[in-house]
C-alpha cells in the first residue's frame, strides 16, 4: 500500500512538469503580453517595465527561472493585481471554493445517491418518474440560468436568503451558490446510481441474497451499495478537482471571491504566472483525487488491488 | 402524496415557471420592485454598498490603470484638486496656486490641515516623492507617461535622465514649484487624478510592495481603507483626520466587486447595493420604466469609432470611399434600436465639451435618403459598383461589443451602397497586435479621454503618437496640434483644436459611431449623486437620508 503510493505520487512530479510547461509555452505563444493595456505605452516605458519582470530575457530563461521559482513552492507575482502574488490569490480564493464544492458535492453524493436508489428500487413508478425528469432538467439547465433564478426568487422576490456575497461563517450566504452549483451533479448522481443498481439488482449474487431469504434492508445496504456506488466514486473523483478550482459562473452569478474566474481572466490578460500557477494547482489536485478515488475503488470492489 | 402535498408542488411548480418566464423575457414587470418612502433628515446609519464593475488591480495610485481601481483610489486618495460631485475640478490639498505668464511655471500653495490618515501633515515633499516614484523606471508604473507635461517625467521613465531631475520641487513644506514642458491649460484636471495623488515615505518605505494592504496603508483622502478581500469586498471607513472631515457624511463606504453587471442589477433590486457603476444596457427600457429616476445616466467623455488603416489599399488614398462608408450608417437607428437609446449618436471626435465647439459635419444634419444618395455617389466615384462592390472584413473584438451591432453596420452598408463588408470577431489581445502592426485594414476603435480636454483625443491622429493605428499623417493636421498645444489662452487653444479636427473630418480617416453614456443605478435615498463626464462619483459628497423600506 505504502509502495503504492510513493510510486503513484513520484510519477505526479514529471506529470506536473509537462503540463507546466505546455502551460507556460502555450500562453506565451499567445498574441500579446501582460503589459498590453489599451493604451499603447510609448516604446521605451513598455521595455523597461519588460525588464522589470525579466520579460525581455529568452523564452528558455523565462523557462528556467519559472520552473526554479515553481520547485519551491513560489507561483510569482501576479502581472495582473500588480501588488499581489499568485499565492496570495491561491490563499484567498482557494478556500471559498473548497467549502462551495465540498458542500456542493456532499449533497450530490447524499442526494442524488438517495434519489438514485429510490428511482431504481421504485422502478416506473412516480418515484421513478418525478426524480428523472428532474435530474434531465438540472443536467440540461445550465447554471447561468439556474443561479439567477434562485436570486430572483430566493432573494429579490421572497428576501429570504442574500442575493449573493460571502461570509465564510454564515450558512445563509451558502445555500443559493451550493445549490446551484450541486443540481446538475445531483442529477448526473442520481441517474448514474439509477444505472448501476439496476445493473447491480438483477446481478445473480443478488437473486441468491434474496433466495436465501435475506431482509431487502440487508441485501441493499450490505451485499448491493457498495459495488452500486463505485461508478459514482471514478466520477467524483475528477469532479472534486474541478469544483475545488471553482466555477466560473457560480463565482459571477453570486459575486463570490474564488478563483475560478482568474482562470479566464488571467488568460484574456496574458496573466502568465496566474494562469500556469492555477493550472498546475488544478493538475495537482486531479492527481490527488484520482489517488484517492482509486483508493476507494480498492475499498469497495475487493477484486481491485492497488499495484505500483 | 397527500392533497397539500401535491397543491404545494403545484403552487412551488407555477412559482419556477412563472420566474423561468421572466428570466427569458428580460425581467417582466411581475418582478416587485423596491419602492423606498424618503424623508429629509439624514439617517442615523451613515453607510454605503457600492458595486464596482471589477477587482482593482491594485490600490497603488502609481501603478492602478483601470477604471474600478480609480473609484476606490478616489475615496482614499486626494491630490492638489480634485472633484466636486459634478465633476468639476475643485482645490483639493492645494489652497491656491499661480502660474508664470508662460504658462510653464505653476506653485502651488498646500492647505495647512491636509493630514495623513496617521495625522502627520500632507506635504510638498510627499507630492514630490510620489512623482518621482511614478515615473522611475524601477517602480515600471504603466502609466508613467501621464506626468509627461512636466519636464523631464518622460526622459527620466526611459532611462534618459536621472530620477531627481523631474521638474517638481518643495519649496517648503507647504509650496510645491512644478515645471511644464509647455503651457498646459488642463493640467488642473490631471492633477486630480490617481497618477498625481501623494504617497506617504514612511509606509512604502516600511512594508515595501505590500503598503497597500490594510493595516499597512496610510490615505490622505476623506476615507481610509479597512480591509480589503481580494474578490469580494473592500470596506473604507472615514478618515478623522481629512481636512474636510466634517463635511463628509459617511462612516463607511463597502465596494464589492462584481464583474457581471446583471449580478450588481441583482443585488440592487435585493437592496444589498446602493450604488451600482454599472448595468446591462439592454435591459435599460425596463429599468427607467421600473425604477424611473433610480436609472442616471449621462454624458461620458468617451466616444466608439471604426478607424480605417489609411497607409494600405483599399482605403489608402481614398477618401472618396472612406466618407462613403461613413455616410451611408444611420447612427440614429443603431443609438435607438440597438443601443436603446443610450449610446448617443456621434457625427465627430471629440465628445461635448464645456468651451469647444466641435466642427460637426454638415451631412450629418441631412436626410438619410440625401446622406445614402451622397454616399452612393461618393461610392461610385471610389470606383465600386454592384458589379464590383468593395470587400472588406471589419475586426472587433470578443468584448464590449456585440455581434448583432456589427450585423447592422454591415447590413447597412448593404443595403445603403452593395458593399460587403464581412465583421470578423478577434480577441481583444490579438486586434490590438494587428493594429500595432497595421495587419488590419478597418476596425474597431473605441477611446476614452484621459483628462477633459480634445487634445485626448485628437492626439490619436498624430503623425507620430504610438496609437495611431491607421497610419494616419498629414502635416497641416501636425501643425494645428503643435500650434495649439504651445497656447497659453483656453480659447485660443480650442480654436486649433476645432481647425484640425475640421480637417480631421474632412480627410475621414475614422469614422464616428456614438459617444459613450455613464450607467448608474442610484437608491432614491442616497443623495450627493451627479452624473458627469469623467464619470468619477466620490464618496464624499454621498449621504443618506432616513427612509423606510428600500
Amino acid at each position: 500500500m505504502l509502495r503504492y503510493l510513493a510510486g503513484r505520487l513520484l510519477t505526479a512530479v514529471p506529470t506536473l512538469i509537462i503540463i507546466a510547461t505546455l502551460a507556460f509555452g502555450l500562453l506565451h505563444a499567445a498574441p500579446g503580453g501582460p503589459f498590453d493595456a489599451a493604451k499603447r505605452l510609448p516604446p521605451a516605458i513598455e521595455r523597461s517595465i519588460e525588464a522589470q519582470y525579466h520579460l525581455n530575457e529568452p523564452l528558455w530563461r523565462q523557462y528556467l527561472r519559472y520552473m526554479d521559482q515553481l520547485a519551491h513552492g513560489n507561483f510569482g507575482p501576479s502581472y495582473t493585481y500588480r501588488d499581489t502574488t499568485v499565492n496570495q490569490l491561491i490563499r484567498s480564493g482557494l478556500p471559498v471554493d473548497a467549502t462551495i464544492g465540498t458542500c456542493a458535492l456532499f449533497a450530490a453524493l447524499s442526494i442524488g445517491s438517495l434519489f438514485g436508489l429510490l428511482a431504481a428500487l421504485k422502478r416506473d413508478t412516480a418515484w421513478d418518474f418525478v426524480p428523472m425528469l428532474l435530474a434531465s432538467l438540472g443536467i440540461a439547465l445550465p447554471a447561468f440560468v439556474v443561479g439567477p433564478l434562485l436570486i430572483l426568487i430566493f432573494a429579490v422576490q421572497l428576501h429570504w436568503l442574500p442575493s449573493g456575497d460571502w461570509r465564510g461563517d454564515s450558512v445563509r450566504y451558502l445555500v443559493l451558490p451550493v445549490t446551484a452549483l450541486a443540481l446538475p451533479y445531483i442529477a448526473y448522481v442520481a441517474r448514474m446510481v439509477r444505472g448501476s443498481a439496476l445493473e447491480v439488482l438483477s446481478s445473480p449474487y443478488i437473486r441468491t441474497a434474496r433466495a436465501k431469504g435475506l431482509p431487502d434492508r440487508t441485501v441493499i445496504l450490505r451485499h448491493a451499495l457498495k459495488p452500486i456506488l463505485t461508478p459514482v466514486v471514478s466520477f467524483i473523483g475528477p469532479a472534486f478537482a474541478g469544483v475545488l478550482t471553482g466555477s466560473i459562473i457560480i463565482e459571477d452569478v453570486f459575486g463570490l471571491p474564488g478563483i475560478g474566474r482568474y482562470f479566464v481572466t488571467g488568460a484574456i490578460d496574458r496573466d502568465y504566472t496566474l494562469v500556469v500557477g492555477i493550472t498546475v494547482l488544478y493538475g495537482a489536485l486531479i492527481i490527488i483525487c484520482n489517488l484517492l478515488a482509486d483508493l476507494c475503488y480498492a475499498w469497495l470492489d475487493p477484486r481491485v488491488r492497488l499495484r505500483s | 402524496m397527500t392533497p397539500s402535498i401535491r397543491a404545494w408542488l403545484w403552487r412551488a411548480l407555477a412559482l419556477l415557471t412563472a420566474a423561468m418566464l421572466c428570466a427569458c423575457s428580460n425581467r417582466t414587470p411581475s418582478v416587485s420592485i423596491p419602492t423606498a418612502a424618503v424623508g429629509t433628515r439624514l439617517a442615523a446609519m451613515q453607510v454605503v454598498n457600492r458595486g464596482l464593475g471589477a477587482m482593482p488591480r491594485t490600490l497603488d495610485p502609481s501603478l492602478s490603470t483601470d477604471v474600478p481601481g480609480q473609484e476606490v483610489i478616489d475615496d482614499l486618495f486626494e491630490g492638489l484638486t480634485t472633484l466636486d460631485a459634478a465633476g468639476k475640478i475643485v482645490p483639493g490639498v492645494a489652497r491656491s496656486w499661480q502660474t508664470s505668464p508662460d504658462g510653464k511655471t505653476w506653485v502651488f500653495h498646500l492647505r495647512p490641515d491636509a493630514r495623513w490618515s496617521n495625522g502627520d501633515p500632507v506635504t510638498a515633499q510627499d507630492f514630490v516623492y510620489a512623482w518621482r516614484r511614478e515615473v522611475d523606471p524601477k517602480t515600471a508604473a504603466q502609466y508613467a507617461e501621464a506626468l509627461s507635461p512636466i519636464v523631464n517625467a518622460l526622459a527620466i521613465a526611459t532611462g534618459k535622465a536621472p530620477v531627481a531631475s523631474l521638474g517638481a520641487t518643495a519649496i517648503d513644506p507647504l509650496t510645491l514649484q512644478v515645471n511644464l514642458n509647455a503651457p498646459t491649460p488642463y493640467f488642473l484636471a490631471v492633477l486630480a487624478d490617481n497618477y498625481f495623488q501623494p504617497l506617504n515615505p514612511a509606509a512604502i518605505e516600511r512594508y515595501g510592495e505590500s503598503w497597500t494592504r490594510p493595516g499597512h496603508m496610510i490615505s490622505d483622502g476623506p476615507f481610509e481603507l479597512e480591509g480589503m478581500v481580494i474578490g469580494d469586498r473592500i470596506t473604507l471607513v472615514k478618515n478623522p483626520y481629512y481636512w474636510d472631515a466634517a463635511h463628509v457624511h459617511l462612516s463607511r463606504v463597502v465596494y464589492y466587486p462584481l464583474n457581471n453587471e446583471s449580478a450588481q442589477l441583482d443585488r440592487y433590486l435585493a437592496g444589498n447595493l446602493q450604488f451600482t457603476d454599472g448595468f446591462p444596457a439592454s435591459q435599460y427600457h425596463w429599468l427607467k420604466r421600473h425604477l424611473g429616476s433610480q436609472v442616471m445616466t449621462g454624458p461620458y467623455f468617451g466616444t466608439v469609432m471604426l478607424a480605417f488603416n489609411v497607409t494600405e489599399p483599399p482605403f489608402a488614398h481614398n477618401r472618396d470611399l472612406r466618407l462613403a462608408l461613413s455616410m451611408a450608417i444611420d447612427r440614429k437607428i443603431l443609438a435607438e434600436k440597438l443601443g436603446q437609446g443610450l449610446p448617443r449618436p456621434a457625427y465627430q471626435l471629440i465628445p461635448p465639451l464645456a468651451g469647444y465647439d466641435p466642427p460637426v459635419p454638415a451631412w450629418a444634419r441631412w436626410s438619410a435618403a440625401q446622406r445614402h444618395a451622397e454616399a452612393r455617389r461618393l461610392y461610385a466615384a471610389a470606383g465600386y459598383s454592384a458589379a464590383h462592390p468593395l470587400h472588406i472584413e471589419l475586426d472587433y473584438p470578443t468584448s464590449p461589443s456585440e455581434r448583432d451591432f456589427f450585423d447592422a453596420l454591415a447590413a447597412m452598408w448593404r443595403i445603403n451602397l452593395g458593399a460587403d463588408v464581412e465583421p470578423y470577431n478577434e480577441e481583444f489581445r490579438v486586434l490590438q497586435q494587428d493594429e500595432a502592426l497595421h495587419k488590419t485594414k478597418f476596425f474597431w476603435d473605441a477611446w476614452i479621454g484621459d483628462f477633459p480636454d480634445p487634445f485626448t483625443f485628437l492626439q490619436l491622429f498624430e503623425t507620430n503618437f504610438q496609437q495611431n493605428n491607421g497610419g494616419y499623417s498629414n502635416p497641416a493636421f501636425d501643425a494645428l496640434i503643435e500650434r495649439a498645444t504651445r497656447q497659453t489662452d483656453l480659447a485660443a487653444r480650442y480654436r486649433y483644436f476645432e481647425k484640425a479636427e475640421a480637417l480631421l473630418n474632412a480627410d475621414a480617416p475614422y469614422i464616428a459611431i456614438s459617444f459613450y453614456s455613464t450607467t448608474n443605478l442610484v437608491k432614491p435615498y442616497l443623495k450627493g449623486v451627479e452624473q458627469n463626464i469623467e464619470g468619477r462619483n466620490l464618496s464624499r459628497y454621498m449621504y443618506i437620508l432616513r427612509h423606510t423600506g428600500d
